[in-house]
Order: structure tokens, then sequence, then C-alpha cells
């Protein structure tokens, strides 16, 4: 018996209808440093989440120091010695970084005042033992990353945690600090503590991990000895098998630039890492430009670029060639932007508005006459795009009452609707079955034959490569490779995505 | 299976305010027979005494008409996911206008004379609305606080206009001198002082209703309101719903003003409108931000108010335990309102 096991984890999304956990079983030994890869969506921070409480799995039995455990909530997890430092760090920043670690189970004076005095000795006990340096009467705003981090670890040895989950934990962290956090990691496993760590970054996987599980879409891929394994060989794995679709995508010459992007860069404050370093990018007439990378690598960041919904701090934008640097999206949408958010339930629909009132948001001014909406020209439509993209579902319900496929194509149903010449898509496909994302690629496909300039940005490289004219793939922000979709594989495009590949540019 | 749930949370969100009506009424029960030594006609009059001649009556829907249409301007606030805490200020301030237009035109026509009193009444509410509007959209101050602030410095700065250089100096009250009477609203059911305004009142409801759900501002002001994320991806200028929104309810707090001016008190007595901008808030809860389901809303805080009133004249009860009495329910009721409020907030975010 491992010291950790987790035996058939079933975790089912009900309002996006993911199945994010299906059948996952993870083992970790006692004293190992155990990475768990994938890209996003596949599943690995609902396994960790599940693990320290904060959901319940649907089905599956979690076993901890070889005794079944039921973990309800956090402070359970706690108690059995497991902690989770999560990727957006859950610090109070006005609070000094004795009060954030002492937080929920302070020393107390007279058993009702915070007893500051033996907190700090506690503290201070705990930095000494575990030899690091850092003066617990800092505030926590005035930290940097590496150090917010740490507090996060101190807070976990505190509390007495054995098994230490760190989710991405070196997302926000500069080299240096990612080299001292594995000293770290490195010096807690010596001292018999046990370390699950969740990234994407594979090279960080060989670096620190003994043992590590590759999950995919839900499941695990593969669970491989570290050493055994190279870089190749996981992203190969991360990125699966193909699936064929029935798909044909015509020969077409491509037409004019629709939207260009000249040394775009997004920086943020406090960081020295831009978001989106220089792109260049052009997308013409008729042509679908593919964009894969890992997520954190500015693909989100690109999304809300293009349409508007971020300014970017320096370079340009040009929509037919009109310079759109500045345009809110707003403006964009009245130029005849579409586009299709990768995040459907907060950005693409309003769950608590009808179905109805969520197909017109963009078009909404085609449906009155001197400010008075025609309620019955907005149920025709409504009835229209229910059959056309067989929408199930009731159109004068909150669409929040549908499922996650059934608002997915209430989403594509608005914005193909329009029929315009630029449309960026963000995971189009993500949580359909095959059969409507095949219907979803055939439209996508009409579209460019029609003459749309097509923005495709995935995580599903099936996808890419099964639509897209060309494949950019974004890496830290930049560009690593811009290649046309002939004779690439998703293997070539996986070894771009995590930097293994990236010193050539194929055209 | 969708149209059930929707149809089974009316019916627990109906049954929720039933019952707590019910623990409020009960409650009431029990206090007067602590506090009153005439117990049965106490309880008489309180629950009765609005119903029990044409004079109550009417006064009991006239106090309704001002409460309907602050509860309206919240209402109309919230469905854009504003809020507005200045109401009491608004309704002052709208007052004020509409007062200092009639006793500056008291020679005008009387329906030019009413119509500009009450449009001016309506902008300057709506101005001080749109201005937490606008710092909003401008600054990201929070227009809860900001209205609130701006209230209540404008309260201070009308009472000091009402007892300085526009009071009247034969009056022995605290006010501005008596407008013209060719502004008085038309009674319509003497003896009481119900006036023409409530179908005004009425109008103004279903009017405020049309816009909210069937004219394509009211449809982006709503979409802004649920989701101003998914509404900006949408393409609606979301900038401009946070000012508008502000802007209408400051505009119907100040029209509740000057109605209860013509109306009711025809001059601008001091603290006239106190209660009008809280109470306003209730209604609106209570009505779940349906601008017609505020009708019925106004009229049982007026009722409430009324019962109050008569039970004091009738019966033993003073002023302050009919004052402790109304609030138990109406705390109740704002309680289990706000509770379904937050929750349905909550649940919607998660």
């Amino acid at each position: 018996m491992s010291y950790l096991e987790m035996r058939g984890i079933i975790r089912l999304y009900k309002e996006s209808g993911v199945l994010a956990n299906d059948k996952v079983d993870l083992s970790v030994e006692k004293n190992e440093i155990h990475a768990i890869v994938g890209e996003n969506g596949a599943g690995k921070s609902t396994l960790m989440k599940i693990l320290h409480g904060l959901e319940r799995p649907d089905q599956g039995t979690i076993t901890f120091r070889g005794r079944e455990v039921s973990i309800a909530n956090p402070l359970d997890a706690d108690r059995l010695g497991i902690g989770m430092v999560h990727q957006h760090f859950q610090l109070i920043p006005q609070f000094t970084i004795c009060e954030n670690i002492v937080l929920g189970i302070e020393p107390k004076k007279y058993s009702i005042f915070f007893d500051r005095e033996k907190a700090r000795g506690r503290v201070m006990g705990i930095i000494k033992e575990y030899g690091f340096k850092i003066e617990p009467g800092l505030t926590v705003s005035q930290l940097t990353f590496g150090q917010m981090q740490l507090v996060e670890i101190l807070k976990m040895l505190y509390r007495q945690a054995d098994l230490l989950i760190l989710d991405e934990p070196t997302s926000v962290l500069t080299e240096q600090e990612i080299k001292k956090l594995f000293t770290t990691l490195r010096n807690l496993k010596k001292i018999g503590k046990t370390v699950i760590i969740i990234t994407h970054k594979l090279n960080e996987v060989k670096e620190i991990s003994d043992r590590v599980t590759v999950m995919r879409k839900g499941k695990v891929a593969a669970v491989k000895k570290t050493a055994e394994v190279d870089r190749k060989e996981l992203s190969r794995l991360m990125v699966g098998k193909s699936v064929l679709y029935d798909i044909e995508r015509a020969e077409l010459t491509r037409g004019l630039p629709v939207l260009e992007l000249k040394e775009v860069t997004l920086r943020q404050k406090n960081q020295d890492m831009p978001l989106l370093d220089k792109l260049n990018l052009t997308v013409h007439a008729s042509e679908i430009v593919g964009v894969a990378g890992v997520g954190g690598n500015g693909l989100a960041e690109l999304e809300d670029v293009v349409t508007g919904l971020r300014r970017i701090s320096s370079g340009e934008i040009y929509y037919n060639n009109n310079r759109i640097t500045n345009s809110t999206i707003h403006e964009l949408r009245e130029q005849g932007l579409c586009y299709v958010p990768a995040d459907r339930l907060y950005r693409g629909s309003s769950l608590r508005s009808s179905v109805k009132e969520n197909m017109i948001i963009t078009n909404s001014r085609n449906f009155q006459k001197a400010g008075i909406m025609s309620q019955k020209r907005v149920q025709d439509f409504a009835d229209t795009l229910t059959a056309k993209y067989s929408i199930d579902g009731d159109t004068a319900l909150p669409i929040g009452y549908l499922s996650g496929g059934n608002i997915q194509k209430v989403i594509l149903a608005r914005e193909l609707e329009a029929k315009a010449d630029f449309i960026v898509f963000s995971e189009p496909a993500w949580g359909l079955d095959i059969a409507s994302s095949e219907f979803v690629y055939k439209k996508i496909l009409q579209l460019r034959e029609q003459g749309s300039a097509i923005l495709l940005i995935s995580s599903d490289l099936q996808e890419i490569l099964t639509l897209a004219d060309r494949v950019v793939v974004m890496y830290k922000g930049r560009i690593a490779a811009d290649l046309a979709n002939r004779e690439i594989t998703k293997e070539i495009i996986g070894e771009y995505m995590h930097g293994i590949r990236g010193d050539f540019e194929v055209k | 299976m969708g149209l059930k749930k929707k149809n089974s949370e009316l019916f627990v969100n109906t049954i929720g305010l039933l019952i707590t009506l019910g623990i409020a009424f009960f409650l009431v029960i029990i206090l007067i027979f602590i506090l009153s030594d005439e117990p049965g006609k106490t309880i008489y009059y309180f629950l009765i005494g609005p119903f029990i001649n044409k004079y109550y009556f009417g006064n009991m829907l006239n106090s309704a008409i001002p409460l309907i249409f602050t509860g309206l301007g919240i209402a109309v606030a919230f469905r854009a996911s504003m809020f507005n805490l200045g109401g009491e200020g608004q309704v002052y301030a709208g007052g004020l206008a509409a007062t200092v237009i009639c006793l500056a035109l008291p020679s005008a026509g009387a329906l030019v004379g009413i119509f500009l009193a009450v449009l001016s009444a309506i902008l300057v509410g709506g101005v001080i609305g749109g201005l937490s509007g606008f710092f909003k959209m401008k600054w990201d101050t929070d227009e809860l606080i900001s209205s609130f602030l701006f209230s209540a410095a404008l309260i201070l700065i009308i009472n000091y206009f009402i007892t300085g250089i526009l009071n009247d100096p034969n009056s022995n009250l605290l006010t501005t001198p008596l407008i013209s009477d060719k502004y008085f609203f038309l009674y319509i059911f003497p003896p009481s002082r119900l006036d023409i305004s409530i179908i005004f009142a009425l109008l103004t409801a279903i009017l405020v209703f049309f816009f909210m759900f069937y004219s394509k501002w009211g449809y982006e002001m709503r979409m802004c309101g649920l989701n101003r994320e998914f509404s900006r991806y949408g393409g609606i200028n979301t900038a401009k719903y946070i000012v508008i929104p502000m802007f209408l309810s400051g505009g119907l707090h100040g029209l509740a003003g000057s109605i209860s001016i013509l109306g009711t008190y025809h001059m601008c007595l001091k603290g006239f409108s106190g209660g009008m901008g809280w109470n306003g808030i209730a209604v609106a809860l209570i009505a779940r931000n349906n601008p017609l389901a505020v009708i019925p809303a106004a009229i049982f805080f007026a009722y409430l108010e009324a019962g109050a009133k008569a039970a004091m004249l009738h019966s033993d009860i003073t002023f302050e335990i009919a004052a402790v009495v109304q609030s138990t329910i109406f705390y109740l009721i704002t309680a289990q309102a706000l509770y379904n409020f937050v929750r349905y907030r909550k649940r919607v975010e998660v």
C-alpha cells in the first residue's frame, strides 16, 4: 500500500457538463516528489482540490497512511496533515507574515485575545527549524512572489503538514526564485515530507520530481519514473493520439490581410516578464490561423488583446488597414468583430438571462424600432437558431438551466450567424461531443470558404491540425513557431509548446 | 424541468413571504398585549384601522404614492446592479426644486407650472444620482457610499435654504411659503387627501416596467446588471449603463419629492421627505425589483403606517410604541427579502 492512494475518482461538473476526473487513480509514495502534468483542463487541479477537501468527488476513495479517509473540507485535510499551496496565493496582503501564518489557529491569551508574542515565537521557531531566512514582522504586500510562496509553505509547515501539494508553484516566479523553491522542496524531502507538484513545465518535472503522473482529458495517461522518460515522451503522452474527424479542408488561396499585429507587447504592473512579447501576426481573408500553447504562455492575453478587451502596452493592431490599437470591444463589435470566448459561463453568456436574451446581446439593435424591442422578432430569431443549431432548451428560461454543450451551441449560434469577416474562436469545441464538434468545425470551415479571416486559439492540437492553415505556437508570451499546416504533427507542435524546440522557424 | 424549477422557486419564495408575514403579525400581537392596556382595541385599529372610513383609507393610499416612486427608483438601479442609497436627499431636493419653481412662477398657467416643477425635480434628482454614477464610471468610486454621502450633505444644505432665505416669515413652521393653489393636485377621494397623482404613480410603474422589459435600453441595462463582463463582451457600452440607471433612479426620487409637494404638502416643509428614501429600498426589496410589484409593496408599507396612526389615535398606544410595532414587521419583511436577494446573488456568482 502506498502512502497516498486515490482510487477511481470521478468528478463531473454539472453546470458545464465537463467530466473533469474520469476514474482517476493516483498513488504517491512516502517521501517522494511526485509531479502531475497535463494540459489545461486535463483535471490536475480538480484532483488536487478533491484531495484537499475543496471539492467532493462523485465517486472514488482516498486512502492516506493506510487508512481510508473522508476529506470534506480543507480543515479535514489540515488535520490529516495534507497542506496545499494554491496557484493564486491565499494571503492577506495587509497582514504581516506572522499573522498570515497563524491565521485561523492563533495562539490566544486568556483564551480570547490574540497572543502576538507567542505567535511570533512559534513562527520564528518554524522558520529556524527548517532553515529559512525571512523576517516574520514584514507585511505581505511588500514581499516578492517568491517570498509569498515561502509564506504559503510556512503556513503548511506550521499546520504540521506531511503531504504538501503545490499547484503550479512556479508560474509567477523568476528563475532564481524557482531555484530557491526547488532547493526548499529537496530539503523538505530530506526531512521526510512528501510533495505533490502540479505543473505543465516539463523541464521542471525532469529537474525536481521522482515520479510523474501524466493526465489527459480527465484520465491518467501514464505513470512513470522521471528518470526513465525524456521530455519528448512526456510531451507526446500529454497531447495523446489523434482522433480523425470526418472533415475535408478545401484548398483555398488566402486573401488580403484582415488583422495585423505589429510588435504587440502587453506588460503587467510589477512584473518583469511581459505577458505578450513583441508579437507579429497576420490573419488573412479565407485563412484560419491556429494558435497553440500551454496555459500561462499568453494565449488568454492574446484573446483579450485582439478583441479589444485589454489595452496593449506598445505596438500596433490593424483591422482592414485601419488602426484599431486603442479601440474598445464596443467599437470593434460595431465594425463586425465576432468572438467565441474560452470563458463561456461568465464572459460568453449571462447565466441568469434567458436563452433569447443571450442570443441577441451583440445585435439587439436589429430587433428594435424606435428603441422598443419587437418580442416577436426576437422569438423568431431564437426559434431559427434553436432549430439550425439543434439547441435543446426552452428559449424563455435562463441559459444557466441548459447543459454546457447547449450553452456553447447558443454562443456559437449567436456569433456564427453574424457572418463577420473576422472571427476569434477560443476553445470552440471544448466540452462538446464528437458529433457537435464536427458540426462546429464544418461551420468554421464554411466561414473560411466565405472569405472570413479566423483566429483559432485552442489547447486541442487535433482541432488546430484539422482546421488551421497556419499554426502559431506561443511560448512565454512569444511566438515560438509559425508553421504552415503541412507535414507537421502534434508531436512537433507539442515540442514547441513546451519549449523543447524553438531554435528555428519554418514558414 | 427548467420550468418546474422556476415555478417551485416562486412557490418557495411566496410561501416564505407568507410565513414571515405570519410570524411578524404574531410578534406584533404579542408586543401589543405586553405594551397596551387595551390590546383588543389596539390590535383592531392596527389591523383594520386603515379601512374603517374613507378618510383613513384615502390617506393610506396617498402616503403610498411617494413610496411607489422611490421604490421604482431603487428597483431601476438594482436591476442594473447599482445601489442608490441617496434616496432621502434626492426626494428632498426634488421637493425643494418643485417648490422653488412654483414660487418663482406665480402667474404661469397651471399646467405649464406643474410641468416645469415636475421636470426640474426629475432633473435635480437625476443629476444628483447620476453624479454618483459618473464618479463610479470615471474613478471607480463606490456608488453606494457616494450616493449616501451626497444625500447626507444635501439634506443639511436644503435645511439651510428652507430655514434661511426661503423661509416663510409668516408661518410658525420651518417651511417655505405656500405655493399658489392653482398648482395643487386635484383631490379625488374626499375627505381624504388622496389626489390624482396616484394615477400618475400607477402609470409610471407601468411605464418603468415597459422600459425595463420591452425597450432596448432596458434590455441592455438589465444585461449589464446581470453580468457586466458578458455585456462588455457583447459590445454594450457598459460605461453608459453605470450613469443612466443612477440618473433614472435619482430622477424617480426627485419626482417623488415634487409629487408630494404638489399633491400633499403644498410647501417645502423641513424634513417632509424623511423616510421616503429608506422605505423605497424596503419596498423595492419586497417587490423583488419588479416595477409592477412595487405598487402592492408600497401600499403594504403605507398600510403599516396608517395602522400605527389609527392605533395611536384610538387606543392608549404612544407614538414610540406604534413605531416599535411597525418596525418589527418592517425588519422581518425586509430581512426576508434581503435574504432572498443575497442568496440569489450568491448562487449566481458561484
